[in-house]
């Protein structure tokens, strides 16, 4: 019975040390500028400008999609929870957003099932 | 092409963001742990085997065990759980057929994660809450000539068609054209329970423990809780998981099962990585065939390229020893597959943990309306998710490293105990080097595809 306890103790020590040893370690995280985030994104005869792109963001920050297209489609923002826009065949069109809860947040179009981008939101 | 069915790829089918990567300095502090602590063990650990699933454990009271085997606690669990699945089963066919339906929630978050903390905790639930389970037990009654032992289920096959069936169950998760796709998920189902009942109308209840996936799924991981059966009288006991561990059953099949397991999760961090998508864009292109199509083929090979190498390279590893004859050379990949069980479950918390805490969520309260007629009954559909984890992440990211690092110590040893009982004298240390090196490849790995890839 005590060897358990003993070894027991022993055990949840040691996890405690592992878990703010990391914390300790990872506790500094650089901040990027809290400027808006805006994404030129083209659409032109069925294929889109950028693809599979990594952006990064604050939670709160707007983040601007800055959409021309010769077509209409739809925009998928895949956060927590999910935001979609309408795209139309027009030049210059924006969409706003936020993000509330951090993550890694998929842009996607959904009629040409493109990855536009993947934005990583820090808390 | 209406909006509805127009395919996209949701993350798990279920859409909303995924975890952000773990930082550089967390995954590095958890390789640090996992190198030191392998390569210790090895240098100065015990040399005599320890651990013996013969052991009879801690006694639980005897009212405990009684009240567990009591035929109305099984019948009721069993029904608890078919009244469940025939609210999941309705919500899919009467409700909203969007992705909001309950359905996708319990198949890939409530089933797939939850699966694995309830036998973690609790032992190998699946036998007692299966649905098919209980169908085909209800069927039993029915007097239509009795069903069940018309043919012995073949051994040769072992764990194979469990394996095959979890293979399934990831395909359509990870490498399917549409997993969010509800008629998909109904077909997938659908031929699951006919497989299930046809295999045990035949060969009776084995059939149901050898070769439903989610059963061995269930089972292999029970093998790591606290709580198991005294192998002499049956009473429950509680005591150390890693006596509890090495009494996997060695069947053919048991190594690729968890393969299947562990080169899945990997392969699902390994795809949503832009590294991927751009190969995956750029083949498609250059075939000049359809996206979804070509994406699917793409990530079918890449997902069986995954499980392989785990297989593979797990299997050499356990072979690469002197002083052992040829067939207990074959023997040894079986003999050593429950070391790779911990490996498993730390990789499927560290990657699945925050969906089972947040799209569980998500799922019940889905669950709460399965018809999407504004229904409220017990009062969760005003309800929103908290996001405990996604929203404190350096938090989630010390759980997920953790979890990795905890795993692959549990799981080298078990390898280094076993590989005392099983390997002859003068060949112990050698012959456990390769499988150490291997596990720590796994974790290696498992970290960097965390840490973003």
């Amino acid at each position: 019975m005590r060897r358990v306890t003993v070894r027991g103790a022993a055990i949840a020590a040691w996890v405690a040390a592992l878990i703010c040893g990391a914390v300790a370690c990872g506790g500094s995280t650089n901040q990027p500028p809290a400027a808006a985030v805006v994404l030129d994104v083209t659409i032109a005869k069925g294929q889109v400008t950028p693809t599979n792109a990594t952006l990064g963001a604050k939670v709160g920050q707007p983040i601007t999609l800055r959409v021309t297209s010769d077509a209409t489609d739809e925009l998928h923002v895949h956060s927590s929870p999910d935001h979609k826009f309408q795209v139309a065949a027009a030049p210059n069109q924006t969409f706003q957003f936020t993000v509330d809860v951090p993550g890694n947040v998929e842009v996607e179009l959904h009629h040409l099932d493109r990855t536009i981008a993947t934005i990583q939101v820090q808390a | 092409m209406n909006t509805d069915g127009a395919t996209v790829v949701l993350a798990h089918g279920l859409g909303g963001s995924s975890d952000l990567p773990v930082p550089y300095a967390y995954a590095m502090v958890g390789a640090a742990w996992a190198l030191t602590f392998t390569f210790a063990l090895v240098a100065f650990a015990w040399r005599r085997p320890r651990f013996d699933p013969l052991k009879p454990g801690r006694p639980l009271p005897t009212a405990v065990t009684t009240l567990v085997d009591a035929r109305a606690t099984r019948w009721t669990a069993a029904a608890a759980a078919l009244v469940f699945t025939l609210w999941v089963v309705s919500a899919a066919v009467l409700g909203p057929q969007t992705q909001s339906n309950a359905l996708l929630g319990v198949f890939y978050v409530l089933l797939w994660v939850g699966l694995v903390a309830l036998s973690l905790l609790f032992g190998p639930i699946w036998r007692v809450i299966s649905p098919t389970r209980t169908v085909y037990l209800l069927l039993r009654r029915i007097p239509l000539g009795r069903p069940g032992g018309r043919l012995s289920y073949p051994e040769g096959w072992g764990y194979r068609p469990a394996a095959v069936g979890l293979f399934a169950f990831v395909w359509m998760e990870l490498a399917s054209p549409d997993s969010a796709s509800l008629p998909w998920v109904r077909a997938w189902l659908l031929i699951y329970g006919a497989t299930m009942l046809a295999g045990a109308w035949l060969c009776g209840q084995r059939w149901l423990a050898r070769a439903d996936p989610f059963g061995v799924y269930s089972m292999a991981v029970s093998r790591l809780s606290p709580f198991r059966r005294n192998p002499a009288t049956g009473k429950l006991v509680i005591g150390n998981p890693f006596d509890h561990l090495p009494s996997l059953p060695v069947r053919p099949g048991v190594v690729v099962t968890l393969a299947v397991l562990l080169g899945s999760t990997a392969f699902d961090s390994f795809s949503s990585s832009p590294t991927w998508r751009g190969f995956s864009d750029q083949t498609s292109r250059a075939f000049g065939a359809p996206p979804t199509l070509s994406s699917s083929v793409l990530r079918t090979i890449g997902l069986i390229v995954f499980i392989s190498v785990v297989a593979v390279s797990f299997s050499l590893a356990a072979r690469a020893t002197g002083g052992v004859d040829r067939d207990q050379r074959r023997a040894l990949p079986g003999q050593m597959a429950h070391s790779l069980i911990p490996i498993v479950v730390g990789y499927i918390f560290a990657h699945y943990l925050s969906y089972l805490v947040e799209r569980g969520q998500q799922a019940v309260i889905a669950l709460a309306d399965p018809l999407g007629r504004g229904w409220n009954p017990l009062g969760l559909a005003h309800l929103h998710v908290a996001y405990v984890l996604s929203a404190h992440p350096p938090v989630l990211a010390a759980i997920k490293v953790t979890c990795v690092v905890t795993g692959h110590i549990v799981a080298v040893i078990a390898a280094h105990d076993r590989a005392l009982r099983l390997l002859p004298a003068g060949h112990q240390l050698t012959g456990q080097l390769t499988m150490m090196l291997v596990m720590v490849g796994y974790t290696f790995t498992g970290l960097y595809l965390l840490f973003g890839g």
